[in-house]
């Protein structure tokens, strides 16, 4: 739990975007619609209109104070509204001063320019209310409780970070470092921007399998393949987040802020149970680096990974089926 | 001075009600019958002292005679005159239009806001105001108005249909309604004024918008083809709102009835069968003149009362601006109760007040909402057009205002649609969105049929679509996402939500214009208009499959109506979500499984309980130390896990740096051992206070942010 040394705003500040525009190289705007952006999600995917040469996106934004932000007795004085963008990967902060719709309104609006080369994925977003309290300067007040989500390639406003999917034939592929994996059906890569699952088109048929719409034996098949393969996936993205962590000295491990973060936040209550992610992340660094329990963790990791890829329902799916084609063929 | 009417009509009506002749006047006055002849033909007017003998013989002062504003009270007095019953023994237990609906002052709301819009005068361009005002009236102002209804007159008529109310509806209600009255001592009144509209004009009996009302059942008279209404049903819903079965009506007319414009006055009573005295009555009952001219002088007349009756009766108007008082005595709100969530279940019984069908305030409440979602659109203006209605609702208790008189503003109650329809008037609609705010207009085609059951299409009406973001402020009606849509009256027919949009998609609201709504320029638009009036039922809640639409178009005429509706809903899911993109590489199955979302933690393992922090409150203290009281709340279980509550300072990226205890002490249920919080079996809840050491803080306290966890085992 978080106290402050000085009168804050108990409640947050709610923050929509209200517009989104690109700057290509060429120097023209592209004002894209208002589905690049989710208030639902509260999401931003600033790939959604198919640009590969965008140089800058403008955001436009509308933020509302909580009630009491304008109270003649407050303790603050000078009020300013910042949006703040954050990435955890490239450590960018950029922060643009918001203006206030009407004298007195809780109403504040503007926007932030985020520059294409500054990040890698995904930047966070959020808005700051800051005053002078007790004499100290640029004191934040109430911030935005849910940061929104920009995503500079996803060309789909959702929160959820979805893992690439590529297919290629390992034996021909131009990647050539996919050539010693030939005779798998697939492999995981961990050290690209986001995890990537790469499937081997040179197992025949197995496109077909994965694409199909069909019902009947066929999908349950495919959704055990997928079962499988995300059992994979799962597992190795989670040693690929844990095996990296960055230690403060005296302090343990840092939670990442990038899709590792979101893996192991997503992961971890079913790898350590019943406490905290923080607490949780403390254990298993420890059991990983130091003398013993490592492997007893196996199981746990394994667990989540299972329980992530749904493999108990794709499963039963599969024998059902099975058994009923069975009995059709007796009949 | 008021100008009256002329002299001749007035006196010809004067001479019916006093039941005299020409003749017997002329003699009174000893002048010929053919000078009392040429006054009432108007060829002549009578000299200054014949008016006053006139007004003798008349029994009245020479002021009436002189201005006529109201008629003489020589004759026969106001009273109730109750329909006899049938001579062949049938017995009418109530009122089938008004079956139709419940006692719900949301329908009522619609209906006769729906009548005001219809009979707006459209010459002058100006919207038609209606007011809603609710009274209640308890003690002496109840008194009086029972007595100006001459309530001793009515009240046997009222018992008998008490005694027989076991066996049919309409007695029942009637009887709770006088109950009510009597038990509570009060009785609410429900006044629907309108201004700037028609007015009850016409004859009492012949053909007109007063006898239709007034007279006759599941009739409709509309001014227009793109009204509303079309069935006649809505008048019964004034009567079906009153508990009592009353309604009194006071009208200004636009044009002149008699004459005269001001303060026609008429009720009505709707009872069922009854036998009183040995006499039975055959149900409905007028509140009036007795006509002279009707067999055995007994049939009621709308009278044109002076202004001390009108207010008598909480029937006065605020101006002579035509238009009618409806005044529902015994107003009801059986719906309200309807609303009542499972929530609040506790409250029951709480309040007496609670379950009350009578209830002044929520009955208005009830009505600002109900008439924001049906008529926002009628009372919202834009660029050159002037909204079409006004409305304002109020509640008092004997003539006190308890809830001030509240304008219905469209912006406030519906904001995006209204927003949307503004635009539409201003012309600042776009093609697509792409900022928030924006409104996007379309057109959509309705194919209207050929009438007559012919196969083929008369023609292609574009009806307008509207989509702009959902303000998402009010949810009362039903959500987002959803497709209202209008005609010409600008009254909302159907609302629908539109299906199969992707997950994410911003909240919209959207507004479908079609027939005269969607403009006069629009092709086919009055077609359109008749087309779906017909396709409208009594509820005026959807268009479809009606009889009328079969019978003057063909049976499968309502697809058309379908496939404008999936049209619309195309056109909606095209411009708010994004276009489906050809399926990325491995198919959405294996996107789906590969996507991270929160899922439900898995079960805990049966073990010690972890306890966790609850309540922290901190301070800075004198010495700069922070000071804690904090306060730990423990899952049940038999062994608890000890806890060891870490103070970190809050940083923006990188660890926290961590402080030391200089004390850490035990308030309950806990007992503190070398830094560690241990708790007895069972405990539930724990505090326990603290304070760091100043010496291992890295900066001035007043500086930091304190973060404050428990942690199990050694605390690293």
């Amino acid at each position: 739990m978080k106290i402050y040394p000085y009168k804050r705003l108990n409640r947050p500040i709610t923050l929509r975007v209200t517009s989104v525009s690109l700057k290509l190289s060429d120097g023209t705007r592209d004002q894209l619609e208002t589905t690049a952006y989710s208030t639902q999600q509260q999401a931003v995917a600033l790939g959604i209109a198919g640009h590969t040469d965008w140089v800058s996106a403008t955001i436009g934004l509308s933020a509302t104070l909580p009630p009491g932000a304008n109270a003649p007795d407050a303790a603050w004085s000078d009020l300013c509204v910042l949006a703040v963008l954050t990435d955890g990967e490239t450590n960018v902060r950029t922060s643009a001063e918001l203006t206030r719709d009407a004298p007195d309104g809780r109403d504040w609006s503007g926007s932030v320019e985020l520059l294409r080369d500054d990040h890698m994925g995904r930047a966070s977003l959020a808005v700051y209310a800051v005053g002078t309290v007790d004499g100290v300067r640029g004191r934040s007040i109430a911030e935005t409780d849910r940061s929104w989500l920009v995503d500079t390639a996803s060309d789909e406003p959702v929160r959820g970070l979805q893992l690439d999917v590529q297919t290629a034939s390992f034996k021909r592929s131009s990647r050539e470092w996919l050539q010693a994996y030939a005779d798998a059906p697939w492999i995981v890569d961990v050290s690209a921007r986001v995890p990537t699952v790469f499937v081997n088109t040179d197992v025949e048929g197995v496109m077909g399998l994965l694409d199909s719409n069909g019902s009947g034996v066929e999908s349950k098949v495919r959704d055990l393949l997928i079962a499988q393969m995300a059992t994979d996936v799962w597992t190795a993205v989670f040693h690929g987040a844990i095996g990296d962590l960055e230690v403060e000295p005296g302090a343990g491990p840092v939670f990442p802020t990038d899709w590792q973060g979101e893996v192991l936040r997503e992961m971890l209550p079913d790898v350590v149970p019943g406490v905290h992610v923080e607490e949780a992340l403390r254990q298993v660094h420890r059991r990983r680096t130091g003398d013993s329990g490592w492997v007893e963790l196996q199981t746990r990791i394994h667990y989540a990974a299972v329980r992530r890829a749904d493999a108990t329902k794709a499963l039963a799916y599969v024998i059902r089926s099975l058994e009923q084609m069975n009995r059709e063929s007796e009949t | 001075m008021e100008t009256g009417e002329e002299f001749g009509p007035w006196l010809a009506r004067q001479l019916k009600l006093a039941g005299k002749t020409q003749a017997e006047l002329a003699d009174e006055l000893n002048l010929t019958r053919a000078a009392v002849s040429a006054w009432i033909t108007g060829r002549s007017t009578p000299r200054p002292t014949v008016m006053m003998d006139i007004a003798k013989a008349l029994g009245t002062d020479v002021g009436t005679v002189h201005t006529r504003t109201t008629d003489t009270q020589a004759g026969l007095p106001v009273t109730w005159y109750h329909r006899p019953g049938y001579h062949d023994g049938g017995r009418d237990l109530g009122n089938a239009a008004a079956f139709a609906f419940d006692a719900d002052v949301q329908v009522l709301a619609r209906e006769t806001c729906q009548n005001s819009l219809d009979e707006r005068l459209t010459e002058n361009g100006r919207p038609v105001r209606v007011r809603y005002t609710l009274h209640e009236l308890t003690g002496e102002a109840l008194d009086a108005f029972r007595e100006a209804i001459l309530w001793n007159d009515l009240f046997p008529h009222y018992s008998a249909v008490s005694e027989a109310a076991g066996n049919q509806k309409v007695g029942r209600v009637v009887d709770a309604g006088v109950r009510d009255m009597y038990e509570k001592g009060r009785l609410v009144l429900l006044r629907v004024d309108d201004y700037n509209a028609s007015g009850l004009i016409g004859d009492d009996y012949a053909d007109g918008k007063f006898a239709a009302v007034v007279r006759r059942q599941l009739e409709s008279l509309k001014s227009g083809p793109g009204a509303g209404g079309s069935y006649g049903l809505g008048k019964a819903t004034l009567w079906a709102t009153s508990a009592l079965g009353l309604v009194l009506i006071n009208s200004t007319l636009s044009v002149p009835h008699e004459g005269r414009t001001e303060r026609r006055v008429i009720g009505r009573l709707e009872l069922p069968w009854r036998e009183v005295d040995g006499e039975p009555y055959a149900g409905p009952a007028w509140f009036g003149r007795p006509d002279p001219d009707s067999p055995g002088a007994m049939v009621a007349r709308s009278w044109w009362a002076d202004e001390e009756t009108v207010a008598r009766l909480h029937l006065n108007r605020e101006s002579d601006e035509p238009g009618t008082s409806f005044l529902i005595v015994g107003a009801h709100d059986v719906a309200s109760l309807e609303g009542k969530s499972d929530a609040d279940d506790e409250s029951v019984g709480d309040e007496e007040g609670d379950e009350d069908t009578r209830d002044i305030r929520k009955m208005h409440g009830r009505l600002v909402e109900a008439l924001g979602r049906d008529f926002w659109a009628a009372m919202t203006g834009g660029g050159s057009r002037l909204p079409l209605l006004e409305v304002s609702v109020r509640a008092l208790q004997n003539g006190k205002e308890v809830v001030p008189e509240k304008q219905v503003d469209p912006s406030a109650e519906q904001p995006s649609r209204t927003r949307a329809l503004r635009a539409h008037y201003e012309g600042t609609t776009v093609d697509r969105l792409t900022e928030s705010g924006q409104v996007a207009a379309r057109s959509v085609p309705l194919k209207l049929p050929l009438s007559g059951g012919a196969h083929g299409t008369l023609g292609t009406h574009q009806a307008v679509l509207l989509v702009t973001e959902a303000e998402g402020d009010r949810d009362a009606d039903g959500g987002k996402n959803q497709v209202h849509s209008l005609r010409g009256n600008r009254m909302t027919v159907k609302r629908a939500g539109v299906q199969r949009l992707p997950i994410g998609t911003n909240p919209f609201q959207a507004v479908l214009l079609v027939g005269e709504a969607a403009g006069e320029t629009a092709p086919f638009a009055k077609e359109a208009e008749e087309f779906l009036r017909a396709a409208e039922p009594p509820e005026h809640d959807r268009w479809g499959q009606t009889e009328e639409l079969t019978l003057r178009w063909s049976p499968s005429a309502y697809r058309r109506i379908n496939a404008l509706t999936a049209e619309v809903n195309n056109a909606v899911r095209e411009l708010v979500a994004r276009p489906k993109r050809s399926s990325r590489e491995g198919g959405e199955a294996v996107r789906k499984a590969l996507t991270v979302r929160t899922r439900p933690k898995a079960k805990a393992p049966a073990g010690p309980v972890v306890p966790v922090l609850d309540k922290l409150d901190a301070t800075v203290g004198d010495d700069g130390e922070w000071r804690i009281t904090a306060e730990v709340s423990i899952p049940r279980g038999d062994e608890i896990v000890p806890m060891v509550p870490v103070a970190q300072l809050d940083v923006r990226s990188g660890g926290r740096p961590k402080l030391d205890w200089a004390e850490l002490v035990a308030v309950e249920g806990c007992e503190v051992e070398d830094g560690t919080l241990r708790f007895p079996p069972g405990t539930r809840r724990a505090k326990f206070q603290g304070a760091t050491d100043v010496t291992s803080h890295p900066v001035r306290t007043t500086l930091t942010r304190l973060v404050v966890e428990l942690r199990a085992g050694k605390g690293e």
